[in-house]
């Protein structure tokens, strides 16, 4: 894997605002109630998706450590198929999905929008679509940058 | 077009942050020299992938302000077709658009970082990749929203 330049170190200043950004979201998911559970899996989710490795074996810690099941994990890029995932959940990764797929669909489809805020409050939706947007931003930089995940522990 | 949550008043102190990246992004990529409107232009190709009408409008808006000519903000859509971007547009624009596409192709190949950073200095670089992560942020709150163009 080559050695590519890393956005967030070049720019420090930048990497602080996004960092910010982080941690006003992660505020607001809890101030709305929000299961950090929940969270995870999105944020598992859009990686899975965006194919960043880095952020993937982060938030696969961060879920475990949250007590999330191996098998959860294990699903996730075939939740559609499996009967683990609750029916809020499954409106969120609907919701995650659509929003980190905008560059091929350029939408988030009306039975989507109308799926999760059924589910969920307008603020705890308003939280998850910042959520996903943050993650996608950390996708971004990391997948632009191969940066490596650190080595495993033995 | 259905009447949507608004994200940026929903989380207002979460925006602020955001705007506040967008406004350090393009800062650095004025430090490190490079035209406003080759800035512009990956703002505008970004957007029109995500398919975020507010910020085409928004930003074809900022680029005339700037003085950029009608004709290569119609052509943008196919721009790799025509002599009338630089050779740093060509690799802003192409870098801009690999990140965009991540979710297609999980990753920003060799080629496009490899042009890029070789007609760019690094603090270009990486100024063009943040204004691109940015925009693909702000397009998403935008797409989400449903957010509809200015009126003018």
């Amino acid at each position: 894997m080559s050695t590519r330049i890393s956005p967030g170190r070049v720019l420090p200043d930048q990497r602080r605002q996004l960092l910010d950004l982080y941690e006003s979201v992660q505020k607001a998911a809890a101030d709305a109630g929000l299961d950090p559970l929940l969270l995870e899996l999105l944020k598992n989710r859009v990686s899975q998706l965006n194919g960043c490795a880095f952020c993937l074996d982060m938030h696969a810690r961060e879920a475990r450590a949250l007590g999330e099941s191996e098998r959860r994990i294990y699903l996730l890029p075939v939740w559609r198929e499996a009967p683990d995932y609750n029916a809020q959940e499954r409106a969120a990764l609907a919701l995650a999905e659509a929003i980190t797929r905008i560059g091929q669909t350029q939408d988030v489809p009306d039975d989507v929008y109308e799926e999760a805020t059924r589910a969920f409050t307008e603020q705890q939706y308003a939280v998850l679509v910042w959520s996903v947007t943050v993650m996608n931003s950390f996708n971004r930089l990391n997948v632009t940058a191969r940066t490596p995940v650190p080595e495993p522990k033995r | 077009m259905s009447e949507r949550i608004q994200l940026s008043a929903a989380l207002p102190d979460a925006y602020r942050h955001l705007a506040r990246a967008g406004r350090v992004a393009e800062k650095a990529a004025v430090e490190a020299g490079l035209d406003q409107r080759l800035v512009e232009l990956v703002k505008i190709r970004v957007s029109q992938l995500n398919g975020c009408a507010f910020c085409v409008d928004q930003h074809t808006h900022d680029a005339r302000q700037l003085g950029e000519t009608e004709r290569r903000l119609f052509l943008l859509t196919a721009w790799w077709e025509t002599e009338l971007y630089s050779e740093q547009e060509r690799a802003a624009l192409e870098l801009a658009e690999a990140m965009t596409k991540l979710v297609q192709v999980q990753d920003v190949p060799d080629e496009v970082y490899q042009r890029a950073t070789k007609v760019f200095a690094e603090e270009q670089y990486v100024a063009v990749a943040w204004v691109a992560t940015v925009m693909n942020a702000l397009n998403r709150l935008g797409v989400t929203s449903h957010k509809p163009p200015a009126e003018r």
